[in-house]
């Protein structure tokens, strides 16, 4: 029996210490790289109050949960309280980051009489809570366009310092359109190489078209060149 | 999406590529090298060597315009060491399974300007042969002459012999593997551009800027498992420390 738990376990801290390479090696490239986002992210809206942040992309794929995910760790290991939360309610990958439970989660507290204490979980990293998406439901877009969807919002912004949904791609559905016009800041996570130049402009049209305020872009998957040596040096 | 796209950009472009041209470059040779040294049959050449020269030995001094008819001599005897005449008598010779018609296109005949010497040149698979043909080709070209134009002017200088290093002229290993490498560079240069041209995804924070005019927040390298043996060690001494 113990054995078999602990090769389970083994098994699946792979992959977490994969993606999460902010909490995990915060010595490298790549961890340097989400604190220079973050410090971009703070310089992006220096007047105006940035609450809530929502991660988007054009197409599946591109690493917006994964770049949600430590970002938010980045905002987290600066002090600060950050939430994040599952909103891609179509295909969630939070809970599998973290290794949490699915449920209960934001259709839960969107649904039904589940309260905010009962859903958070610890993320196992100091300063951060998330919110698992919960059991899929049929109608994700209607939910989150929910009144109780911004009670939620309003609720979690007296409690947290930061908010960060991970939300579905913006091309696919119309989910991350509804996110993003209740949040303060989107930010469209773009795949280098794979991300098609023609479904960027789309998406920041789609978005444009649905008031979101769209702080800025985060390219993944970029290969640094000989000419990013500072990043070398620091890192 | 209409850009002028510098020479940077260009080995930019190709050095992405390059195991990819590489291979198509070395991919060619090889099949280039393997095709002509296996499938290709050899083939031999051999050459005779035929002086015209007007035969008078009453006049010891050599004229001037004797040469020059002789030169312009050589023209017409070329045309006639190739003509059915001569070739279907050297058939007859040599019994061989072919056609006067063929035989023409083994035989080549050259002269160097304003040289009297005429080279008969036979390529053959079999080296015997094309040995055999070349000088049974002069032999009849010597006796016919004096029959065709009434004159004994033609001797020959050299005949084909066979000598022990004679190597195949054809297929040339060398040319072959140097023109597939030439081609395959071209291919793989052309593939390369193509993708490049078919490939329309963002790639670089300039692509970002002309076509959004967005900020960039940031880069994030693609996370790779390196980072995962680094991650062990920190990660331990964190647990042992709560």
């Amino acid at each position: 029996m113990g054995h078999k738990f602990l090769f389970k376990r083994r098994k699946k801290i792979k992959p977490l210490a994969r993606k999460l390479v902010t909490s995990s090696n915060p010595q490298s490239i790549i961890s340097e790289q989400f604190r220079t986002v973050r410090t971009n992210i703070k310089f992006s809206m220096p007047n105006r109050e940035l609450k809530t942040l929502l991660f988007t992309s054009s197409s599946i794929g591109e690493g917006k949960s994964t770049i949600a995910a430590n970002v938010a760790i980045a905002f987290a290991q600066e002090g600060k309280k950050v939430l994040l939360i599952d909103a891609d309610l179509r295909k969630p990958t939070m809970h599998y980051t973290f290794l949490k439970t699915i449920t209960p989660g934001l259709t839960n507290l969107l649904t039904s009489y589940w309260n905010l204490n009962q859903v958070v979980k610890e993320s196992g990293i100091n300063g951060l809570d998330l919110i698992t998406s919960g059991p899929i439901p049929s109608n994700p877009a209607e939910l989150l366009e929910l009144t109780s969807m911004d009670m939620l919002i309003t609720e979690v912004k007296e409690k947290y310092d930061l908010i960060i949904f991970d939300a579905p791609p913006v091309l696919s559905v119309s989910d991350a359109q509804v996110l993003a016009s209740k949040c303060d800041g989107t930010i469209l996570v773009i795949s280098s190489g794979s991300t098609e130049k023609v479904n960027v402009i789309k998406a920041k049209e789609v978005l444009q078209a649905s008031y979101a305020n769209i702080l800025g872009t985060i390219l993944n998957n970029y290969k640094i060149g000989k000419n990013h040596y500072y990043y070398q040096y620091y890192g | 999406m209409e850009e002028a796209i510098t020479l940077q950009e260009l080995f930019k472009i190709i050095k992405k590529r390059f195991v990819l041209i590489i291979t198509i470059l070395v991919l060619s040779m090889t099949v280039a090298g393997a095709v002509s040294y296996y499938y290709l049959t050899p083939i031999f050449q051999a050459s005779t060597q035929v002086l015209i020269n007007q035969k008078e030995f009453d006049q010891n001094q050599f004229n001037s315009q004797d040469i020059e008819t002789n030169l312009q001599l050589i023209n017409t005897y070329n045309v006639i060491i190739k003509s059915p005449v001569i070739l279907s008598k050297v058939i007859d010779n040599l019994n061989l399974k072919t056609t006067a018609d063929l035989l023409h296109k083994q035989i080549t005949v050259t002269s160097e300007q304003n040289s009297q010497v005429v080279n008969v040149s036979v390529e053959d698979p079999d080296l015997q042969k094309a040995i055999d043909i070349a000088n049974m080709t002069v032999k009849v070209f010597q006796e016919e002459i004096n029959l065709l134009m009434n004159v004994d002017n033609v001797n020959i200088l050299s005949l084909a012999v066979i000598t022990k290093d004679t190597k195949p002229i054809k297929p040339n290993l060398i040319l072959n593997i140097g023109i597939a490498a030439i081609i395959g560079l071209i291919i793989g240069i052309g593939i390369t551009f193509l993708l490049e041209y078919l490939d329309t995804s963002v790639k670089t924070e300039q692509d970002i800027g002309e076509l959004l005019g967005l900020p960039i927040l940031g880069l994030v390298s693609p996370i790779s498992n390196k980072y995962l043996k680094k991650t062990k060690e920190p990660k331990s001494h964190n647990r042992n420390g709560a």
